[in-house]
């Protein structure tokens, strides 16, 4: 039996019926911004501009307590570095997943063909003597990723960039489910959830999967036209509103970051 | 110039009274059966069955090594460290001190493990290389000239070729050796009768040099441990069977009188 929960009427009408993407523009375009309760998923090429869009779009940060934002290849340095010159809220959610898988595994894997190839000093030795426990390093970083974004409460604000980081170390049918549970809690939680992944790599079988999961599909590509690049978003499914479909030339300027500039309506 | 003719006296010395030097294990009984202990850098198996005393004997070698002043060292792989020196602490003859002051260096396999980045079910050729050489560092580095690994047949677990136990045993064996390193690698066994193999994969007992079999034996109701030296290279020794008592003072070696034995065919303890 599905979960019966409870929305103030006060917060209904704080919240509305839809969140903005963070990008003005984009929100204008999109009949007045994303529904509250939907998942996108956004299939990107390399350098087209799509972790940008993430931070942009945990910017409005409605409840700073109720947002995360979690990065798999970027640092904490770095994501702090981008909000604040953008000057986006700085006191949401971050986890960088990235940076303790480095701390946690690489560092360990780094130290353990150091002692393979070099062998062991003698304070290694006098450590090792000492050490009675082993360290628990086998993290679960797709349960614990599932269950951070689960335990937020009614109108959240969730990004995960990016599924690669899971895709490549987890067998992709758990990586679904994950986010099948996402999806649904989103719905239920009238949340708002923003899963990235690039297409180098990704197999059509979980594109298509991941594809007929979200409520919403984007495309983040990017050209080169003469000597420039030109980044575009395809909006390329939307549930219930097919006359949102899109595809929205941006650019990034310093005062708005991602700014639509052409829109091309695709049906 | 014939040195007898004069007058230079030489003692009567048979051909080859060459003996190598020994390392005195310090067990009560076992020095005496070994003629006068195990010669040293030798690799020495010590098979037994469950509770038969094997870690004991292996902990009171370190320890009296220890008391000479002897940097030793303990690998475990059957129990964890902390729980060894628990149980270890009963006994009289060890003092914590020798664990703290790094005269007994205790290792725990699973740490040894984790650090090499060996967390897995099964050991290729390049995973037991660095198994030996972290080994040999360890005792190269700290100058250890006593070592036990208990067990060397839950390590062998991990290693599916039998030809790479093999080079394992021998390769180890042989560095440890070069060391100048007295080792006693610990072997469970399910039965220590005469028709059993003294280890678990069967190479174990051909590649090292010595086997040293610990069981129990059924006497007049009474469940008896045993202890008896099958093989040591580079010294004659007793073949008898002798009776081990655990004692808080140590292991306690006598030689087994030949009656009343429950089934004394099989047993033919004291031969």
């Amino acid at each position: 039996m599905a979960k019966d929960v409870q929305f103030d009427s006060e917060d209904e009408e704080f919240f509305g019926s839809v969140g903005s993407f963070g990008v003005p523009k984009f929100d204008n375009e999109m009949r007045g911004g994303v529904p509250r309760g939907f998942t996108m998923i956004a299939f990107t090429d390399i350098g087209s501009g799509s972790e940008l869009f993430a931070k942009q779009f945990v910017s409005p940060a409605e409840e700073a307590e109720n947002t995360i934002y979690i990065s798999t290849n970027e640092g904490q340095a770095e994501i702090v570095r981008i909000f604040q010159k953008y000057d986006w809220p700085l006191d949401i959610n971050v986890r960088t997943i990235g940076e303790e898988y480095n701390s946690n595994v690489l560092e360990k894997e780094l130290l353990a063909s150091r002692y393979r190839l070099e062998g062991f000093r003698l304070e290694d030795i006098q450590r090792l003597a000492q050490t009675r426990f082993v360290e628990e390093s086998n993290q679960d970083y797709l349960t614990e990723v599932t269950n951070e974004v689960m335990a937020l409460g009614p109108y959240f604000r969730a990004v995960l960039d990016s599924l690669d980081f899971f895709l490549q170390r987890d067998d992709p049918a758990r990586v679904i489910a994950m986010v099948r549970m996402l999806q649904a809690h989103a719905q239920l939680y009238r949340g708002l959830l923003f899963i990235s992944v690039s297409t180098d790599g990704l197999s059509p079988k979980v594109k298509q999967e991941l594809s007929s999961i979200a409520d919403m599909v984007l495309s983040f590509q990017v050209r080169t036209v003469g000597t420039d690049f030109e980044t575009s978003m395809i909006v390329s499914k939307f549930r219930n509103a097919p006359e949102n479909l899109k595809i929205l030339v941006f650019r990034v300027t310093p005062e708005e970051g991602i700014t639509p500039e052409t829109v091309e309506r695709i049906a | 110039m014939n040195l007898r003719a004069l007058g230079v006296s030489f003692p009567m010395q048979p051909v080859g009274m060459y003996s190598r030097d020994r390392c005195v294990t310090g067990v009560h009984g076992l020095d005496e059966i070994l003629r006068g202990g195990i010669p040293y850098g030798s690799t020495v198996l010590a098979a037994g069955t469950c509770g038969s005393g094997k870690t004991t004997l292996g902990m009171e070698f370190l320890v009296r090594g220890a008391n000479a002043g002897e940097a030793c060292a303990h690998f475990t792989a059957t129990e964890p460290s902390v729980k060894l020196l628990e149980n270890i602490r009963q006994f009289g003859f060890f003092d914590m001190k020798m664990v703290d002051t790094g005269l007994i260096n205790v290792f725990d396999m699973d740490v040894l493990y984790s650090w090499l980045g060996l967390e897995k079910s099964s050991f290729d050729l390049d995973d037991v290389h660095s198994l030996i050489k972290s080994i040999v560092d360890i005792v190269n580095t700290i100058g250890v000239t006593r070592l036990v690994i208990d067990s060397v047949t839950t390590l062998c677990y991990k290693i599916k070729s039998e030809q790479l136990i093999r080079d394992f045993l021998f390769t180890l064996g042989k560095k440890l050796a070069t060391l100048g390193c007295t080792t006693i690698l610990i072997a469970e066994i399910t039965s220590a009768t005469q028709n059993a193999h003294w280890s678990s994969f069967g190479v174990e007992e051909a590649i090292c040099d010595g086997i040293i079999v610990l069981g129990d034996i059924e006497r007049m109701g009474h469940l008896l441990r045993f202890l008896q030296v099958v093989k040591m290279r580079g010294t004659s020794h007793s073949r008898a069977k002798h009776a081990i008592e655990l004692t808080p003072l140590g292991v306690m070696l006598t030689p087994m009188l030949k009656w009343g034995a429950v089934n004394d065919n099989l047993n033919r303890w004291g031969s």
